[in-house]
């Protein structure tokens, strides 16, 4: 593996993103929309929830909207990322096969798209987080925007393996939207957790430990250390099996 | 330079190669006609390895480039931006003057080199498609595949392409077209014919 070839395709990769206005409008116009809309519309109601990552417990009470604020938070860092991981990995596929016909491994190749998604994940996790303090304080701003950076992560993945399996983009933006809108956009908040039966099935699902993580940052002062570990190795997981499905579909079949 | 043997694909039960055989020496032009659907660019594609050939053995060149019958450049970087990309894959290093004189002569000869900076999608579908066979060109490879690389070329980007594949010849290169126009006769070495997959000497 070349570094140089990391390094122009981590260029180039970033030079299509940044040349992609529907790109940038989703990344810049979609997080402070939602979150225009939800501190528009939320109440300062006090609503009580306990977090399932907190062996302890306890309850916790804040308003509506601050607690709508992180829950959206996370489901769109989740969204966007997984959004561009599967352009990333279905658009140009067939030109980045020829690109490997002609001598870049598959690993230089997905590397370095990796790492302009790491930084992209980073940027949206900060620029979400960032907005937080505007509507209310968090309890801690860090933990807060690890949990929507490790959204963005996790969901990157997710679309990296999407992105992989499937070649059009109709099935792979539906998967897509389809499992985030369940998982990140509905069952992973805490008020409707508390009351779910069967928690296991949303335990299992890709935003569990980032919301988590988000919501104990926010609004605690518990450790998250736990949830940041599990999100890591679930994100890594899905990591793995994209990898797999990427190296089969782009080796040089000779 | 290039020897392909007993050579056989099929797509489900769609047989589109069978028992194909031929080689190519160093300093040929040959090329491969056939109707629609007859499997020419499916050999290509097994030949370059982006197919996996159910049967048979091929033997080539390492340094070979490969123009596709699609468009397989980045639309939104520029010439300039795809041909380094790909320069890049090749393993040519950016600052070696070589190939890039290479690259720069290529597009003076097929008249592009007015667009290096601007984005391909913003290029006519002729001048694309001349991008498409520059970037199989600019590691001076020793066999060049290329699948109809002159669809939408204008009648002089024509000669001019014709003018450079024999210059490669000259070199002592090979190089390996399919070909529809009864004109391309005239500029091959040797031409094979493929019907329903099968490989004949035309």
């Amino acid at each position: 593996m070349r570094l140089s070839r990391i390094m122009v395709g981590m260029a180039m990769t970033a030079r299509e993103l940044l040349r992609s206005r529907l790109v940038l409008m989703l990344l810049l116009v979609i997080p402070s929309l939602f979150y225009t809309i939800v501190g528009l519309t939320g109440t300062d109601r006090l609503i009580a929830f306990k977090l399932a990552a907190i062996p302890a417990k306890p309850v916790i009470e804040v308003s509506e909207r601050s607690e709508s604020l992180v829950f959206i938070g996370t489901a769109v860092s989740g969204l966007l990322a997984s959004y561009l991981a599967l352009g990333l990995m279905q658009k140009q596929s067939e030109v980045n096969r020829r690109l490997v016909l002609c001598g870049y491994r598959p690993s230089e190749l997905i590397g370095s798209k990796l790492a302009i998604l790491l930084i992209v994940i980073v940027s949206v996790g900060i620029y979400v987080g960032g907005m937080l303090p505007i509507f209310f304080r968090p309890e801690r701003i860090v933990p807060a925007i690890l949990g929507f950076v490790l959204a963005g992560f996790v969901y990157a993945c997710y679309g990296l393996l999407v992105g992989a399996l499937l070649r059009r983009e109709l099935e792979g933006v539906l998967f897509i939207v389809l499992l985030a809108n369940i998982d990140a956009g509905w069952l992973q908040n805490p008020v409707y957790y508390a009351g779910a039966q069967n928690q296991f099935i949303i335990r299992a699902l890709p935003a569990y430990y980032p919301s988590q993580l988000g919501m104990i940052g926010a609004f605690t002062a518990y450790g998250v250390i736990r949830p940041v570990i599990a999100g890591m190795g679930y994100g890594l997981t899905l990591l793995l099996a994209a990898l797999a499905a990427y190296f089969v579909r782009m080796r040089v079949r000779r | 330079m290039l020897e392909v043997e007993h050579l056989a694909k099929s797509y489900g039960r769609h047989q589109v190669l069978r028992d194909v055989t031929f080689g190519i020496g160093p300093g040929q032009i040959t090329g491969i006609t056939g109707e629609n659907g007859s499997g020419k660019s499916t050999l290509l594609e097994v030949i370059v390895g982006r197919r996996k050939p159910d049967a048979g053995r091929i033997v080539h060149s390492l340094r070979f480039g490969y123009c596709p019958q699609e468009l397989l450049i980045f639309e939104s970087l520029t010439v300039e931006e795809n041909l380094r990309y790909f320069a890049t894959a090749y393993g040519l290093p950016r600052r070696d003057l070589a190939w890039r004189e290479a690259a720069q002569s290529l597009l003076e000869r097929f008249r592009c080199s007015q667009y290096v900076r601007i984005p391909v999608n913003q290029l006519s579908g002729g001048t694309k498609q001349k991008l498409n066979l520059i970037v199989a060109f600019i590691h001076s490879p020793d066999l060049l595949i290329l699948d109809e690389p002159y669809a939408g070329f204008d009648w002089e980007t024509y000669l001019q392409f014709w003018e450079y594949a024999h210059e490669l010849r000259s070199e002592g290169k090979s190089v390996l077209i399919v070909a529809h126009l009864i004109f391309d006769s005239a500029q091959l070495d040797s031409v094979y014919r493929l019907t329903r997959g099968v490989l004949e000497c035309a």
